[in-house]
């Protein structure tokens, strides 16, 4: 994705301003920031949930909005809800993505993607009933449904489980083999060092650094981002 | 990890978000027996408020039927995007590549199956509580004019609770928008209906009637295919 000198703003407040921002094919980009930085708001456009009112934004190389629908076709997009029906059961709900997306041979991929996020006993019932880990890793499926190239990650470790998130780790870690990239949003600093290879830090809208953290432990990671935001 | 994923078909979208819907409502029941429900309190409530037993309304039954499926509309309507709202599910399927314009096709086949269930049991209810003399040879001419009539709401009222979906005040804003856009459609199904029950049994009158619904469901179609992207997407 590239986004060049893109902006949204909330009716008089300016969310996120002249944003610069490349991410290549397996990259990992984490984007960090104070709460109100635009971290979400800028995933949110590159996710072709908002338009952006400046610059331009090419994703999967597809120039937005005009190419939104194409672009969708390989974003897989985790938020902080579920986004999964809860008078539907998980496979119910992966099988209304599928349609969605196209996928085919749905249903042995919505079984597969069940075992992988150990929701294969549970498959049945509905989403109402699961707990809220659970039904993150349901997400956590859908994400992955239809094999995105792009994958947008909104604080994704914050409700998944222990095995929700050595499920997403291993996915962010097998990324750089198979060309895909990942935009991680998180307030989990420390975490950054493992599951990505660029620091984005934002700040009042605006990106303040952008630098590789390849080889940077926790706490360097942790110490940068504070003198960022200081 | 790859999957074979295709340009998605929309025929294989459109029958996934209404199997959803349909899924969710047998699931819930909310909708349906919430219409038919508020239908015939309705209708008990005229049945009781106009006139008394000996009085003859037949020749109000077009109008009483349509203004009681014109509010019920409104409630159907109302109710077409909770599941979305309420679970926080709309990010996820408008990330997902379905055009606008089957979203809207998607919700308005489902609010015209709602209605027609209603209806099969609003239609011999009015019979029942409003006509004295010939009715149920017409029954057949009602459930024309009331399937073109669940076309025309289903188009308005899904352009409408679309747009209601994304302002504060949707309870308010969406019967606001949405009755005076029926007034058309109470007044040309109730003229229909009027033609075959308790009026001059007038088919041409009947037959413009319909076509005037017809015409009001493709301005409606046309108006929806225009703005339906910019509704969700802007």
């Amino acid at each position: 994705m590239s986004a060049r000198g893109v902006g949204h703003v909330y009716g008089e407040r300016v969310a996120v301003a002249d944003v610069h921002l490349d991410v290549a094919a397996g990259e990992r980009v984490a984007i960090a920031g104070p709460n109100g930085a635009g971290k979400s708001t800028l995933l949110r456009m590159v996710a072709t949930l908002l338009r952006s009112g400046t610059g331009t934004l090419t994703v999967l190389g597809e120039e937005l909005p005009g190419g939104a629908r194409r672009a969708r076709c390989g974003i897989g997009y985790l938020a902080h809800d579920p986004l999964a029906y809860l008078d539907l059961s998980p496979r119910q709900n992966l099988r209304v993505y599928a349609d969605l997306f196209g996928v085919q041979d749905a249903d042995r991929r919505i079984d597969d993607l069940l075992d992988r996020v150990d929701l294969i006993a549970r498959a049945d019932d509905p989403v109402r009933v699961l707990s809220r880990g659970m039904a993150q890793r349901l997400a956590l499926a859908r994400m992955l449904l239809h094999g995105p190239r792009l994958l947008l990650l909104d604080e994704p470790h914050a409700s998944l489980d222990a095995a929700g998130t050595a499920l997403l780790d291993a996915e962010l870690a097998a990324m750089h083999s198979d060309g895909r990239a990942a935009v991680i949003v998180t307030h989990e600093v420390e975490r950054i060092a493992s599951v990505a290879d660029r620091l984005v830090v934002m700040r009042r809208g605006r990106i303040v650094v952008d630098e590789r953290v390849a080889g940077r432990g926790p706490a360097q990671v942790r110490a940068r981002f504070e003198e960022c935001i200081a | 990890m790859s999957t074979a994923v295709n340009r998605p078909r929309w025929t294989r979208q459109l029958a996934g978000l209404i199997r959803k819907d349909l899924r969710l409502e047998l699931r819930t029941k909310e909708t349906v027996v919430a219409m038919v429900l508020f239908a015939i309190v309705t209708l008990t409530i005229m049945q009781f408020g106009f006139g008394t037993r000996d009085d003859d309304l037949t020749r109000f039954t077009g109008g009483l039927m349509w203004v009681t499926l014109a509010f019920t509309a409104v409630l159907g309507v109302g109710r077409s995007y909770v599941a979305e709202r309420e679970q926080r599910v709309l990010d996820g399927i408008l990330v997902s590549p379905v055009p606008r314009v089957v979203l809207l096709a998607a919700k308005a086949i489902a609010i015209v199956i709602y209605m027609a269930i209603t209806e099969l049991v609003v239609i011999p209810v009015v019979g029942i509580f409003f006509v004295k003399g010939p009715y149920w040879d017409s029954i057949g001419w009602i459930a024309l004019v009331a399937l073109i009539a669940n076309v025309c709401i289903a188009l308005s009222g899904t352009l409408f609770s679309g747009l209601a979906l994304f302002t504060r005040a949707r309870d308010l804003i969406l019967p606001v928008l949405f009755l005076p856009a029926l007034v058309p459609v109470i007044i040309a199904g109730a003229g229909a209906t009027h033609a075959v029950v308790g009026g001059p049994h007038d088919m041409s009158d009947y037959r413009g009637y319909c076509l005037f619904l017809v015409g009001y469901a493709i301005l409606f179609l046309l108006v929806c295919i225009a703005t339906y992207d910019a509704v969700f997407d802007d």
